[in-house]
């Protein structure tokens, strides 16, 4: 099977990202602009008239490409729409990337929006096709809550084990997202308040799930080779792997809700293409996909951090809080951050352009060199996955 | 030209071959708002359909406890006085969940009196019917507790469990129990005028059955009426030794199916070759006498009445109110959930209906819900109709991760979510029913369900649910 580093190695040039959080006075058109202002100020010698084609990615925000092009009144520019889950803001940087990889345009954008407050429910919402009504109406933390009982099971945790490193996760993150200003929350949490919130699907309280919130990002990709008239801090994508999986964990007996298969190929075609080896050791962060908390244990494991059936008890030994060996979600995470599912794949990859140029102030981790971001849609089971090895060096 | 009778050649003998009954897991036996102290002892109790349950929910469950081969190929009656639809026939619902061959014909009978015509039908012509109610009051009306919901099944064309001896009947028109269109909850005329007109048709026919029989008594005395008054005193008159009334105690009244309901409790503990006087009472009167057939055990699909009275969970009336929606409680910030489409159900009706899932003819998987590629090895049927599809519907399946979804738009403050593997192969995601959700576990046998998920847009969603194997009741 075939899947290469490009013909044309690519580099990010610049970013935006705005704040994730109720942003109820602006639109998601609001949100595109501040994103899209920010990314193309931040290098002075960059202008959005330079930009030659753009993607713009959101679930449910906006259809067409217009979603971008009215809002910035983009002339005469080719603008496509793109969507594929909560991977949607990874899905416009990969089709982004092929596109100057391939020699058709010098500079392309990337972004990603989602209002979700404007309606009045408390979690996601989506409108799905004419169906036959046989699915199960699940909430997205009904599904990946399956993951914690196979969990327990299959490697024999604990009900109070289990329950400790989920907390884990969730007050870590909440811990980096306090650093963070753009976050959505920036309080850390105690685990007593993870554990005592009201329950939501499972065993998962409200704390355990992602920040519902309004946000937008934007990335200017350009030819590696190029990337230096712009800036003398770009960073490389050197690998990138999709899997959209073919949902046989839900279709066949066999899948026991210990991983995502989707991940781990997505993260095999990705290393293969950086070099990397021994991702446990050669990464210095990752920004994971910690929609709900037992998601963020079996990525861990998904991603070669830690082997099967050991994340809980390397979550519970602090290898991943920001002073560990391996930081992951040192921004917050979706957990703290927010969660606006077509900008998120984007805010990862901010998070990541940001830790390696060493600008990540408070929560910056030492000689951040090779960062993973990695960013899934659907449900265990039954999911599309990305993986992306950044690095500060070509 | 003459016009010539043709009647029955005399040896034909009409009669029931096989019958099953369904009862609720639930059963509601106080009704008091404000409960401050214990509920009345021994007062009446009824069972009561979860709130995923209607008369044709109820109906699919009373039949499919039938063994495939027994069900004729005449017609299909639902008989109710809830019809889930009003214009749609809801039978075809119930003939598209049994599986029954297309050239069979399904049909709505509506009223109290239903009841008693389907089983006419089904002893005289070997058609095949599901007699099911829902029955609700407003709450604290006197009879709340009297009234109850059930399922009965019977299918005609043999005499394994009945052969018919005399039949009578005598319509009344009567304005005894009624609603408009619309209306949620029956009207009630005062019952001491309606029981002395009913009680007369009801020993009328009774009296006339059993000369037609050339008998005169029974061993068993059934009598359904929709005026309990009227029930007693012919029970009285007729010497009855009560054991219909004390079922009727335990299950309230249970309209069109009732008649099916009490003559399916005495066929489970009659003798062959007894003889049963069955009295429906309720716009007219209709009677049966029945031989008790040789094969009357053989002749029972599923668990008996009695087996399905023991191990109903108690219901609080909070939560009886809230399932048939007399409680507007406040749910969560979700939006409904999604109404089904005609086109898709219609072209999925194998899955829908049926619970069949496709099996792979290269490696054996079975796929849910049916798929032109295999999920497991990717071999590609030839045709968009499945080649091999296989019914899940009676097969047991094991608990492979389960949930609790606490945002359900369901009337409960929580649903059990579930991915169980069927014996056998195949995988279902599904909700757990007639289950406290706490007690469902990794693990766990649980045995489909027909159920209704939910209504939106005035479209009842029907599909398969799961609930815990029980192995006294599951099986024949």
């Amino acid at each position: 099977m075939a899947s290469r580093r490009l013909a044309h190695d690519v580099a990010i040039v610049a970013m935006g990202c705005t704040p994730f959080r109720d942003h109820w006075h602006s639109s998601a058109d609001d949100l595109l602009v501040d994103a899209v202002r920010e990314c193309v100020a931040s290098q002075p010698r960059l202008t959005l008239d330079d930009v030659d084609a753009f993607w713009v990615g959101t679930q449910g925000s906006g259809m067409s490409g217009q979603t971008l092009a009215r809002p910035l009144r983009l002339v005469g520019k080719p603008v496509t729409r793109v969507e594929n889950y909560c991977a949607t803001g990874s899905e416009a940087l990969r089709n982004a990337a092929f596109a100057v990889a391939s020699g058709a345009y010098d500079m392309v954008m990337a972004t990603g929006v989602e209002k979700l407050k404007d309606s009045s429910y408390s979690g996601l919402s989506a409108v799905f096709p004419p169906a036959d009504g046989t699915d199960v109406d699940w909430t997205a933390p009904a599904g990946f809550s399956l993951l914690a009982p196979a969990y327990q099971r299959a490697y024999g945790v604990d009900a109070r084990d289990m329950r400790s490193a989920l907390t884990k996760v969730a007050t870590k993150n909440h811990a980096n997202g306090a650093l963070n200003e753009r976050a959505q929350f920036r309080k850390a949490v105690s685990a007593e308040a993870v554990e005592r919130s009201p329950r939501i699907a499972g065993d998962l309280g409200v704390l355990d799930c992602s920040g519902v919130s309004d946000g937008a990002a934007a990335a200017v990709l350009v030819r590696a080779e190029d990337a230096y008239r712009y800036t003398d801090k770009p960073i490389f994508l050197r690998g990138m792997g999709f899997v959209a999986g073919s949902g046989a964990g839900l279709a066949a007996d066999g899948y026991d809700f210990t991983t995502f298969p989707e991940v781990v190929e997505a993260a095999r075609q990705a290393y293969e293409q950086a070099g990397i080896t021994d991702p446990a050791t050669e990464i210095s962060l990752a920004e994971v996909h910690d929609c709900f908390t037992p998601t963020e244990v079996v990525l861990m494991e998904d991603l070669g951090f830690s082997a099967r059936g050991k994340a809980w008890r390397d979550i519970l030994d602090g290898r991943y809080d920001l002073g560990g060996a391996l930081p992951v979600n040192t921004d917050g995470g979706l957990k703290s951050f927010g969660h606006p599912i077509g900008a998120t794949g984007l805010r990862m990859v901010f998070e990541c352009f940001t830790q390696l140029r060493g600008e990540a102030g408070a929560r910056q981790v030492p000689d951040a060199r090779v960062a993973v971001a990695q960013n899934l849609g659907g449900q265990p089971g039954s999911c599309v996955a990305f993986v992306a090895v950044l690095g500060s060096e070509r | 030209m003459e016009l010539k009778e043709n009647p029955a050649p005399m040896h034909e003998q009409h009669g029931i071959d096989a019958y099953a009954a369904y009862l609720p897991a639930y059963a509601l036996d106080d009704n008091r708002i404000d409960a401050t102290g214990p509920p009345r002892a021994g007062g009446p109790v009824r069972g009561v359909a979860a709130f995923d349950e209607d008369s044709i929910t109820m109906a699919v469950e009373a039949l499919r406890h039938i063994a495939a081969g027994t069900l004729t190929d005449r017609h299909l009656l639902l008989a109710t006085t809830s019809a889930p639809y009003q214009g749609k026939t809801s039978a075809t619902v119930v003939h598209e969940a049994v599986g029954l061959d297309p050239g069979i014909s399904a049909v709505d009978l509506h009223g109290h009196r239903s009841g008693a015509v389907a089983l006419d039908t089904v002893l005289r012509t070997g058609a095949m019917a599901a007699l099911a109610d829902v029955r609700t009051t407003r709450p604290g009306a006197p009879d709340e507790l009297a009234q109850g919901d059930a399922a009965a099944a019977y299918v005609g064309g043999g005499t394994r469990a009945a052969v018919l001896l005399a039949r009578t009947g005598r319509t009344v028109e009567l304005l005894e129990r009624w609603r408009l269109p619309g209306e949620r909850h029956d009207r009630v005329w005062d019952e001491r005028f309606t029981a002395e007109v009913l009680a007369e048709a009801g020993l009328d026919v009774a009296r006339r059955a059993l000369t037609e029989a050339g008998r005169d008594g029974v061993d068993h005395v059934v009598v359904s009426s929709s005026n309990a008054r009227c029930a007693a005193a012919l029970r009285r008159a007729l010497g009855g030794t009560g054991q219909d009334a004390a079922v009727e105690r335990l299950t309230g009244f249970t309209g069109a199916a009732h008649p099916g309901l009490l003559l399916a409790a005495t066929l489970d503990e009659a003798e062959p070759g007894q003889h049963i006087l069955l009295l429906s009472v309720t716009e007219g009167a209709d009677a049966f006498v029945l031989r008790v057939g040789d094969q009357v055990r053989a002749a029972r699909g599923g668990p008996s009445v009695r087996a399905q009275l023991d191990p109903r969970h108690r219901l609080g009336y909070g939560r009886y109110l809230r399932w048939r929606g007399l409680l507007d409680v406040q749910g969560p910030a979700r939006p409904a959930a999604p109404a089904p489409a005609a086109p898709p159900m219609h072209r999925r009706a194998g899955w829908k209906y049926r619970l069949e899932g496709s099996r792979c003819t290269a490696c054996d998987t079975v796929t849910t819900p049916p798929s032109r590629v295999c999920a497991r090895c990717g071999v590609v049927a030839a045709s968009a109709e499945p080649t091999t599809t296989v019914s899940l519907r009676d097969r047991t399946a094991q608990v492979v991760s389960s949930t609790r979804d606490h945002l359900t738009t369901m009337p409960e403050p929580e649903v059990a979510i579930v991915v169980a593997d069927v014996d056998g192969g195949g995988r279902l995601s599904a909700y757990a029913t007639d289950v406290d959700p706490a007690d469902v576990v990794v693990g766990m046998s649980m045995t489909p369900t027909f159920r209704r998920l939910w209504t939106t847009d005035a479209i009842h969603n029907y599909f398969w649910k799961l609930r815990p194997r029980k192995d006294t009741l599951d099986g024949q």
